[in-house]
């Protein structure tokens, strides 16, 4: 449940993101478009600028001619025509600027055709005069002066230009208030840009910071439970160690407990049968006694004496076995149990020379039975001699013990992974019957004929020792064929197992 | 302080809660030809109230020749507990103190040296083992000077 609204809530969260960011592209695009219109908008109003003043400059030149001609032909001094022929180029170029200035508006653009035209008309009236007056027509000139065409000429360039001065302004204080709106717009569109990028600023941290916490909590949270899971193991384990050294401790105790009774059956056995000989001897000695009395003794009486005398060593004969039997089985017991509290001594371990060192222990009684034990490829490992050396000398005895009396043939091998190395001691012997496979490594359970000294205590060791260095022992048998026991251990001594050993 | 050897003859005080035992044992010394006195206890409460006494500070055995043989497993106590008591106390410190029990376990052993057991023998399962031992132990007996309490 909670899975589903979080992974809702993250796909709502890059929702979000997702449409703020896009939010941010469009704005910054609007402010990319309005830069350029602000640009275009200045550079218009510079436009608007420079026509009015090409044409104020106009107009003047157009008075300063006109003043050169009139100072010209007042005074009838050369230098004032330097004015006039001054401004005219002037006025030419002028007019040129402005057809140029103005093509993009058709109005303002029929408006400089017509002021072309009427400015070559007003100097065209002009240079007429001047001619006039350098031919000496003076008065002719005066007279086409003050006919008047010349200054409806200038009285109409004046009425053209101001009026075009004016639109310019016009046009002028429209521009710049587009201007002005687009600087107001660019400003704001800015404002809510920055704005956003707070937003989405906040709200990202925000975010991060939330997953942050939760990430953290629920790293809070798996370390408890870890730390948790440590301690139930940890608990686990010492109930285990517990239990263990109450079993050690309860298999000590009994069996030592158990030899005490047994010292007295085993003394007072020996005692009784120290008594019988006392007893026979005393018979045979009153046997002899009545012979020398001459009283016939029945050969019958004296079997019979002889038969007691057999019956009597019998039953302590059998009880002396027993009691000696019991006495090695709790012996092994003991031993088990004092292996079991044994501390591990891990070491780095050749295991071929320490296979060789057990072959070559065995090797009078393999010669004996003509078995041929081969060592093969065997890796070293970290663990403890003593136990190693026990476990596989009891497998490669058992081997040689319930091995082929004829061409017997025993292997050793092994191999390893990156954890663990694992080691096979084969044999082609009489095998074990598959429904004893884990019977032969209980404690006093054999398997098979009974035809071979042994307690029953070799397999169950081996099995203990294994199981206390971390491994484990497997086993393949087919009756008649032979067997073949495995050994799994861990290639590195693990440090838990120190404290398990301790125990 | 009276540290001369004792001229009365010593008595051995056999701590020993198993009666077959007790029984095998005293037959076996006696077997050895030693004939002292042998006061058998059964258990460890009767054991240490004749060793030190109604007031346990066992000045009762002052002057006395002993000589203890000690099972370590008692229904009532430990023997290693009366071996420490015994060797911590002033007047019969110097008692020898013989442990026969069937433990046969190293760091018991170390122990029981450790805390001033004069000898340690594990009982033998085997008769002819365990008599021959004994046996020996009574020659051993027969030989050995043993101190008077002080």
């Amino acid at each position: 449940m909670a899975s589903i609204s979080e992974s809702f809530s993250r796909i709502r969260q890059g929702l979000l993101l997702g449409i703020a960011f896009v939010l941010l592209i469009v704005i910054a695009g609007m402010i990319a478009w309005l830069v350029e219109q602000s640009t275009s908008d200045a550079a218009l109003v510079a436009h608007t600028l420079q026509v009015q003043n090409t044409l104020s400059e106009l107009l003047l030149n157009v008075r300063r001619a006109e003043s050169g001609q009139r100072g010209y032909l007042f005074t009838n001094q050369q230098h004032y025509l330097d004015d006039f022929n001054e401004a005219a180029p002037e006025v030419e170029q002028q007019l040129q600027e402005l057809h140029d200035l103005v093509l993009d508006n058709p109005a303002r653009l029929a408006e400089a055709a017509r002021l072309k035209e009427l400015t070559d008309a007003k100097f065209v009236e002009m240079r007429r005069t001047i001619e006039l007056n350098q031919s000496g027509q003076r008065e002719d000139a005066r007279a086409l002066v003050l006919g008047g065409a010349g200054r409806d000429l200038a009285a109409e360039i004046r009425k053209l230009t101001d009026g075009a001065i004016a639109d310019e302004a016009r046009l002028f204080n429209e521009r710049s208030n587009r201007s002005r709106l687009n600087s107001q717009t660019l400003l704001a569109i800015s404002l809510v840009g920055t704005l956003l990028i707070v937003v989405i600023g906040g709200f990202s941290i925000y975010l991060v910071q939330r997953n942050y916490r939760q990430r953290e909590l629920a790293q809070r949270e798996l370390e408890s439970t870890n730390a948790n899971l440590e301690s139930i193991v940890e608990y686990r384990t010492a109930d285990l160690q517990e239990a263990n050294e109450e079993i050690q401790r309860f298999a000590y105790i009994v069996s030592h407990d158990l030899r005490s009774p047994l010292v007295n059956i085993m003394g007072f056995t020996t005692e009784l049968e120290m008594l019988r000989k006392d007893i026979f001897e005393r018979v045979a000695k009153l046997q002899e006694d009545i012979t020398r009395l001459q009283a016939p003794v029945e050969p019958a009486a004296a079997d019979a004496v002889n038969d007691l005398g057999k019956d009597f060593d019998e039953a302590i004969g059998i009880i002396k076995t027993s009691i000696e039997r019991m006495d090695r089985l709790i012996n092994a017991v003991l031993k088990l149990s004092r292996e079991g509290r044994r501390q591990f001594n891990p070491e780095q371990i050749d295991m071929a020379a320490m296979m060789k060192s057990i072959v070559d222990s065995v090797a009078h009684r393999a010669a004996e039975s003509g078995t041929q034990i081969e060592i093969g490829d065997v890796s070293p490992v970290e663990s403890d001699r003593l136990a190693l050396e026990q476990i596989f000398s009891n497998l490669i005895d058992n081997a040689l013990k319930y091995g082929r009396p004829d061409g017997g043939h025993i292997e050793i091998n092994g191999r390893a992974t990156a954890t663990q190395a694992i080691y096979e001691v084969r044999d082609n012997g009489r095998g074990i019957d598959p429904k004893d496979h884990q019977r032969v490594f209980e404690l006093f359970r054999r398997s098979g004929v009974q035809d071979r000294p042994g307690e029953g205590l070799g397999l169950a060791h081996v099995r203990a020792l294994v199981r206390r260095l971390g491994g484990h022992i497997g086993l393949s048998s087919e009756l008649g064929k032979g067997s073949q026991f495995t050994v799994t251990l861990p290639r590195r001594w693990m440090q838990d197992k120190t404290r398990r050993s301790a125990a | 302080m009276n540290s001369q050897i004792s001229e009365l003859p010593v008595e051995i005080v056999m701590v020993e809660d198993d009666e077959g035992h007790a029984r095998l044992i005293e037959k076996n010394i006696r077997r050895a030809g030693v004939n002292n006195r042998i006061m058998p206890f059964t258990n460890g409460t009767e054991a240490v109230k004749y060793l030190f006494g109604a007031d346990g500070s066992g000045s009762v055995n002052k002057g006395k020749p002993l000589l203890v043989l000690l099972d370590l497993n008692l229904p009532d106590m430990t023997g290693v507990d009366i071996l420490k008591r015994i060797k911590t106390n002033e007047h019969i410190k110097r008692v020898p103190v013989v442990v026969l029990t069937t433990t046969d376990d190293a760091v018991e052993i170390q122990r029981c040296y450790d805390l001033g057991c004069n000898v340690y023998i594990t009982k033998p399962v085997n008769y002819d083992s365990f008599a021959n031992a004994i046996r020996q132990l009574g020659l051993f007996f027969s030989v050995i000077q043993v101190p008077a309490s002080d």
